[in-house]
């Protein structure tokens, strides 16, 4: 009994920190632009394919795990920005086309990726292989798996410092709070907005590598974690990235004890409870502030 | 409108040129065709007109040719093409069930794809389960209703929610009631679905009447209902919902009516696509990909107005299914999407919305001489 509470405890953790890189990078782009970006779960989807393309032997290049990890990255971040400026900027100012746009987008991006690669999943190179036994709980931690606990608490610590203790990052959350004060005291509107997209793509493209290799890649496997991501925003309040961490990780446990105790089948179910149940009780979530109109 | 064409420069003017001087050859020919049916229209308006808009002679001879020509299509149409319209028109269904709650509310679903399922379920599920011998007549009502009791139960708890995060609720539902499905395999068939539902008919002539007249049908009846002043207000929750409050209207039971009048039309697609293909599973009609392509038809077409959904449906699905039909799925889906997106930046009200006011603009300069 100890030790499926350690081994929930421990793979909850892992799972969670990555569904926290993708409520983060969603509720910033929703928080500064007001934009809905359904397309988000694409730039998942686009980083695990760079990181494939990259390493893999069969691709053209099979350069190592980790060149191949930083350059995915790249990739979905630079993905995220080209969406921005090249779409999103033209047509912001109506919430409906956008959000339209950007789920065209995301089917788009999947009909490509399907075009190259097929619908059969792939298998990633992993970053570090090997497996971790912990004995007296039972249960084996791969280490790709504590790396993506590791990576993601680096890069939530790096965000956090950069929006709180720095005065660019500190645009970014006076646009998130008031578009028009942040104009007045001279932010560049457009400047925030587009490392915002960059930075939410960036999340996106590092958790994709890790769903990628935790799970598998092929062109639909942004459409979970999108939802969850969703479902994480909507409980955390959206906007909060405080919010996106503490419900990432009640997601993730729940998910875990879920499928633990009733199996994988009803993954998600009970999420959608706790869901209903925030909304009815708290609808802007647990830390999330009216959202105001201008 | 002219932005567009502001624009617009060195090379691309040349284009507006000809685009222009095509635009002035239509008019000509749109000014002489429209007085020729304009007796016609002025017939249907003095009839018709207080319940479902008056139209000029041109736009008369756009809606009625078309009806015409969707009456008629099996007698000069080509076996496949036929095939993708008896397709098409449950589509169609879909989109303006689609439209009549999100297009005219503002509150976009896209989990629509589960009202359509859940009454393909019912039906299939009420065969498979039930008794297998039960006749159309109690299990079509009975799936019409179940449509209509998802459509509620996803709609209580979600109108609390304003814009995108109704949005976001309707999708993950979509994706939930797909998950569902397969720990009551049991029931449900899991991932293979049910077959051995009967179907309406397997002559592909008649089968196409089956289906073009349910269509005609709720297109008449929800195009009654979105010109009737329950349309109004439903498109003054869209405009400005706290006006429509401020009015002394229940903006949440109008949008409750909404889910409602689009629940059923939902069910009557879901039972047409049942009966249709004569079995059910999740990926032919819960996926979400398919509250998407529901959407796409309306944006095509134009949000907001029933017939333009019901063209857009007609457009989509003969494109896909009958013009790009030797390309490859992805090759055909890729296109499809470009073009949708295509219509969502520069025709933000759709084609067919633009072709309508083309339409009165030319019949109206016909009027003038």
């Amino acid at each position: 009994m100890l030790g499926t509470l350690l081994s929930i405890l421990i793979l909850g953790a892992m799972i969670s920190a990555v569904y926290a890189l993708i409520a983060i990078g969603f509720t910033m782009i929703f928080g500064v632009g007001g934009v809905l970006n359904l397309a988000h779960g694409a730039l998942i989807m686009i980083g695990a394919f760079a990181y494939l393309g990259l390493t893999s032997t069969g691709g053209m290049l099979s350069l190592p795990p980790m060149v191949g990890f930083v350059i995915a990255v790249a990739v979905s971040a630079g993905a995220s920005y080209a969406m921005y400026a090249g779409l999103v900027q033209f047509i912001e100012e109506n919430v409906v086309i956008t959000f339209l746009a950007t789920v065209v987008l995301a089917l788009l991006a999947t009909e490509l990726v399907t075009f190259w690669f097929g619908t059969d999943p792939y298998q990633l190179v992993p970053l570090v292989a090997g497996s971790l036994h912990l004995e007296n709980v039972g249960t084996r931690v791969r280490y790709m798996e504590l790396l993506g606990f590791v990576i993601s608490w680096i890069a939530i610590g790096l965000l956090w410092y950069y929006v709180t203790q720095t005065d660019e990052g500190r645009s970014i959350l006076a646009t998130s709070m008031s578009e028009r004060g942040a104009q007045l005291t001279g932010v560049d509107l457009d400047f925030v907005k587009s490392r915002t997209w960059l930075i939410a793509g960036a999340f996106a493209g590092i958790a994709g590598v890790f769903l990628g290799s935790l799970l598998s890649t092929y062109p639909v496997m942004w459409l979970n974690p999108l939802a969850i991501a969703f479902i994480i925003v909507v409980i955390g309040g959206i906007g909060s990235i405080k919010g996106s961490v503490v419900a990432a990780y009640l997601i993730g446990y729940l998910e875990t004890v879920t499928i633990q105790f009733l199996g994988s089948s009803f993954q998600g179910i009970f999420s959608l409870v706790v869901l209903v149940v925030v909304l009815l009780v708290l609808p802007q979530g647990l830390y999330g502030r009216e959202f105001v109109h201008e | 409108m002219s932005s567009e064409t502001d624009r617009s420069t060195g090379s691309t003017r040349a284009l507006g040129d000809t685009w222009r001087s095509v635009d002035d050859g239509l008019r000509t020919v749109g000014s002489r065709i429209n007085p020729v049916f304009q007796p016609l229209a002025d017939g249907y308006n003095r009839l018709f007109g207080a319940y479902f808009g008056e139209m000029n002679g041109l736009q008369f001879l756009l809606i009625f040719g078309s009806l015409l020509g969707l009456l008629t299509a099996p007698f000069w149409g080509t076996f496949s093409l036929v095939q993708t319209m008896t397709i098409a028109c449950i589509w169609a269904v879909f989109a303006m069930s689609w439209d009549i709650q999100s297009g005219y509310t503002g509150y976009i679903s896209f989990g629509h794809s589960v009202l359509s399922g859940a009454a393909a379920y019912a039906t299939a599920m009420l065969v498979y389960n039930v008794d297998p011998e039960m006749s159309m007549a109690v299990t079509i009502p009975l799936s019409i209703l179940a449509a209509l009791v998802v459509g509620l139960l996803i709609a209580l708890p979600t109108l609390r929610l304003s814009g995108p995060y109704f949005s976001l609720i309707t999708f993950v539902a979509v994706l939930i009631f797909y998950r569902l499905i397969r720990p009551f395999s049991e029931y449900t068939g899991g991932e293979t679905g049910i077959q051995g539902v009967e179907v309406f008919t397997y002559d592909p002539l008649v089968r196409y009447y089956y289906m073009l007249i349910p269509m005609l049908v709720v297109a008449v009846a929800l195009t009654f209902v979105a010109r009737s002043n329950i349309g109004l207000v439903l498109m003054a929750i869209r405009e400005n919902e706290s006006a429509v409050n401020a009015a002394g209207l229940d903006a949440t039971k109008f949008k409750l009516w909404s889910f409602v009048l689009s629940s059923i039309p939902m069910g009557i697609g879901g039972v047409l696509l049942v009966h249709y293909y004569g079995s059910v599973d999740p990926t032919t009609f819960v996926v979400v990909d398919n509250s998407i392509e529901m959407i796409a038809m309306a944006v095509l077409g134009g949000m907001s107005s029933i017939l333009g959904p019901l063209g857009g449906a007609f457009l989509f699905v003969v494109l896909e299914d009958f013009l790009l039909e030797g390309l490859p799925a992805s090759a055909r889906w890729t296109i499809l999407w470009v073009i949708i997106l295509l219509v969502l930046v520069f025709a933000r009200d759709g084609l067919f919305r633009k072709l309508w006011h083309k339409l009165d603009s030319y019949g109206h300069r016909g009027e003038n001489r």
